[in-house]
């Protein structure tokens, strides 16, 4: 990379760098053709869309779906479920990962250490329908595994999956049984980039093994995790269709709709696109305070961040 | 600073030229090519595309479909949808203007508006002309009506289905027979559960299986047994819609009571069709409720795990009137449609009908339904007797199922005869629940906030009536649910619908 020069125009840098830009190219209309054209389709939060009409047919209604979304009497519900769910995954789901990626690393046998993580990465490649499918033939009250084993020890049947309060635990268990794994190996490979220099004076200096880990790991890990944390904090409302809409019934309604659902059954299902997209753009505004926020807090913090 | 202007100049740039690129090119595809082939023969097929529902897991063996194509001289163009995603399939097929000449649809919510802005061909003026399609049933066709006009045809159904299946060989064990009355159903289910009707000692069999689905699995065709109207029924001369009713409740109490004494799975709501079946299967449950034409594929895996199991069905349980009525459907599987955009000219469209009305010829008809003769099916007494090989006709004839035009009735398709009896003994259980049928009175009215609000408003009162059964709610939690459906758009809704409805009786 070259250094700007003081004073120039942009088209001697740009000619001087040219093949670079050449380079970026691919990435660059990868993001413009998928991520920015599809935008346009975000005028239909403002129409009433008809899909046989087309975007330039239908009628422009400004904020009603959007006064709709606010005033709807499930709105608060919505929003609450989703950042609860949001919040399990931040304050449970997160360190989990890294917690395991240390705890592999000091690990002696490189066997068996490539051993554990081709077992802990394998639940990621299991759908979402397989997971919950599972649980439910574990769960289950009539002669599942877990409820056969609680009334053997002479407790109480528990309803786990026809109940409101199960809801989260469930949700975030399969979660962190999916995910855990996969979710080591990008804490893994950097910590595979810290200079060994700093454990070898660590050693000399007479520092255990937890000590290293405190002193040395963590802090040399710290950027990605602040860098992954803040990504992770821009798919907040991602929570998984799929996975959730799985698991939702009409006991656990009040604590499992979400706004991915919600956009389902109100919106898909109805044919009702407008409302749909409203709903998304809603979804994608919060995603976006929340990852400038976190970001200027890294920043605030004598962090990296992402941009 | 100065870099990242450079690049975002770069990116614009970049963005204009492959958006102007981008349009150019998808404008000049949308016209479908409708012209045949420069082929020698004297006359080109006729293309014709159609998208239809899959109800099994895979795409059937094209042979039907050849053989369909040389006898009619047209080059079809099949499209199969999972029937579990068929909705939102249609729905974005509709919005990026793919849909197919002929669509197997259905005419409710968001689809309605579309037909009525005329995006899909009337076709009552031209029914006339065909001589087979002209004889389809008109109280049928009028079910499909919107405001008043006719854009579909339909495959015929029986109007209910509705029954019990239930363990004939534990019946006779304890003594008991087919249910006449609700209340010797609950005796029942309660003998089945604690009188171990298999004989082995261990309380390890219940009831009633059931899923997750109150309309098509056990619990509307019990109201409807309790004298719940159908959807919507009429209170003081008004429609009000079902749950309103008392009965509806006594349905309810019903429920929570077989549940509250571990006569029916405590996991009903959330237990899938396949799971349902499985408990009837593998002997846990004695009983189920919904379609009677399930007895056969229940049979079929019972049987292989038990030889002694002995399933029979039975229809006519009556409610406190002392009246027998049952849960209908409308008469028609999902209607065909016909949308402008694929279908352009007047001449296309008597084309494509003319291709409908040649499926309801005998021979057409027999070949979608029952497949080949001697392959599929064999001809007995003038009723066609399908093979014993399900796997065979799952995978070359019964995903061609949903392309019948008609009924037996109409297109002189054979009627099915079964060897195994209580499937045979279904059928006639079909007939004989005709005319007892209560019908949905909203089929043919319309309300806006129907059409925009059906799937959330329906919500509220399913979840309650789960939490209902489920002893999660109790009757005033019920009646809030009712006040918030009401609240919500559900009294909008009643006006609407009896508007329409004072229109329709005037």
């Amino acid at each position: 990379m070259s250094k700007p020069i003081a004073g120039s125009s942009w088209i001697r840098n740009l000619q001087r760098n040219k093949w670079i830009y050449v380079m970026i190219m691919p990435g660059l209309l990868f993001i413009l053709i998928y991520k920015y054209i599809p935008m346009y389709g975000l005028i239909i939060s403002f129409q009433n869309y008809r899909p046989y009409k087309g975007i330039m047919g239908s009628d422009f209604v400004g904020f009603e779906h959007f006064q709709r979304l606010f005033t709807s009497p499930d709105f608060w519900m919505i929003f609450s479920n989703t950042l609860i769910l949001f919040g399990l995954q931040l304050l449970i789901f997160f360190p989990i990962p890294i917690i395991l990626a240390l705890m592999l690393n000091e690990l002696r046998s490189e066997k068996y250490k490539r051993g554990i993580q081709t077992l802990i990465y394998l639940p990621h490649f299991m759908s979402w329908v397989i997971v919950v499918s599972i649980s439910f033939v574990i769960f289950t009250v009539d002669g599942g595994l877990i409820n056969g084993a609680l009334e053997s020890m002479g407790f109480q049947r528990i309803n786990f999956l026809l109940s409101e309060s199960w809801f989260r635990p469930m949700y975030i268990l399969q979660v962190i049984w999916r995910e855990a794994g996969w979710g080591t190996i990008i804490f893994l490979a950097a910590i595979a980039g810290v200079d060994p220099q700093l454990y070898e004076a660590a050693k000399m200096d007479g520092a255990n093994r937890l000590r290293q880990m405190f002193s040395i790991t963590l802090p040399s890990i710290k950027p990605v995790i602040v860098v992954l944390l803040i990504l992770k904090i821009g798919d907040v409302l991602e929570l998984g269709f799929e996975h959730v809409y799985l698991l939702l019934n009409a006991t656990n309604r009040q604590v499992a709709e979400i706004f991915d659902t919600y956009v389902y059954v109100s919106g898909i299902l109805q044919g009702q696109f407008s409302y749909s997209t409203a709903v998304g753009f809603f979804k994608g505004f919060v995603g976006l305070i929340l990852v400038m926020g976190a970001n200027w807090l890294a920043k605030k913090y004598g962090e990296e961040g992402i941009y | 600073m100065k870099r990242t202007w450079i690049i975002s100049v770069l990116a614009a740039s970049m963005m204009i030229s492959a958006c102007s690129s981008g349009n150019g090119q998808s404008g000049g595809t949308n016209a479908p090519s409708t012209n045949g082939e420069g082929n020698p023969a004297p006359e080109p097929p006729t293309k014709i595309s159609w998208v239809t529902p899959l109800h099994h897991a895979e795409v059937p063996d094209s042979r039907i479909e050849e053989l369909i194509e040389e006898k009619l001289n047209v080059d079809l163009e099949i499209q199969y949808i999972p029937a579990a995603t068929w909705n939102d399939r249609i729905n974005a097929a509709m919005a990026t203007g793919n849909l197919t000449d002929i669509v197997s649809m259905t005419i409710t919510g968001g689809n309605r508006e579309a037909i009525r802005d005329e995006q899909f061909w009337e076709i009552e003026p031209y029914l006339d002309q065909f001589e087979n399609l002209k004889k389809l049933k008109p109280e049928i066709l009028d079910n499909t009506r919107i405001d008043g006009k006719l854009y579909a045809l339909y495959q015929g159904r029986p109007f209910s289905r509705q029954g019990l299946i239930y363990r004939k060989d534990w019946a006779d064990k304890l003594g008991l027979s087919a249910p006449a009355n609700l209340d010797e159903l609950y005796e029942m289910l309660k003998q089945f559960t604690e009188n171990d009707p298999d004989g082995n000692g261990q309380q390890d069999t219940f009831g009633l299986a059931d899923r997750g689905d109150l309309v098509s699995g056990a619990f509307n065709t019990v109201a409807s047994w309790n004298g719940v109207p159908n959807e919507w029924g009429e209170q003081d001369g008004k429609l009000a819609p079902a749950f309103m009713f008392p009965e509806y409740m006594e349905t309810m109490n019903f429920f929570r009571k077989i549940r509250e004494n571990g006569y029916i799975n405590a996991d009903f709501p959330v237990t899938s069709k396949t799971d349902q079946q499985n408990l009837i299967i593998n002997g846990r449950a004695g009983a189920y409720i919904g379609c009677m034409c399930d007895v056969q594929s229940l049979y079929t895996g019972a049987s292989q795990l038990n030889p002694d199991a002995e399933l029979d069905v039975h229809n006519r349980v009556v409610g406190p009137s002392g009246e027998f009525t049952v849960l209908s459907g409308p008469g028609f599987n999902h209607p065909y449609l016909f949308p402008k955009s694929a279908v352009q000219t007047e001449e296309e469209l008597l084309k494509v009908l003319a291709f409908m009305d040649s499926l309801m010829t005998p021979e057409i008809a027999n070949l979608l339904y029952w497949g080949v003769e001697g392959e599929h099916y064999n001809v007995v007494d003038g009723h066609a007797v399908p093979v014993s090989d399900q796997g065979k006709l799952d995978r070359e004839v019964k995903p061609y199922n949903p392309l019948e035009v008609g009924e037996p009735t109409t297109s002189g398709r054979l009627e099915g005869k079964f060897d195994y009896a209580p499937a045979q003994k279904a059928i006639e259980l079909f007939a004989d629940n005709e005319p007892h049928v209560v019908q949905n009175p909203t089929l043919t009215l319309d309300s806006d906030t129907m059409t925009q609000h059906k799937e959330r408003l329906a919500q509220i009162i399913t979840d309650a009536t789960y939490n209902y059964i489920l002893g999660e709610m109790d009757e005033a939690g019920f009646n809030n649910a009712v006040e918030r459906w009401k609240s919500e758009g559900g009294s909008r809704m009643i006006e609407e619908f009896n508007e329409a409805y004072d229109q329709l009786k005037s």
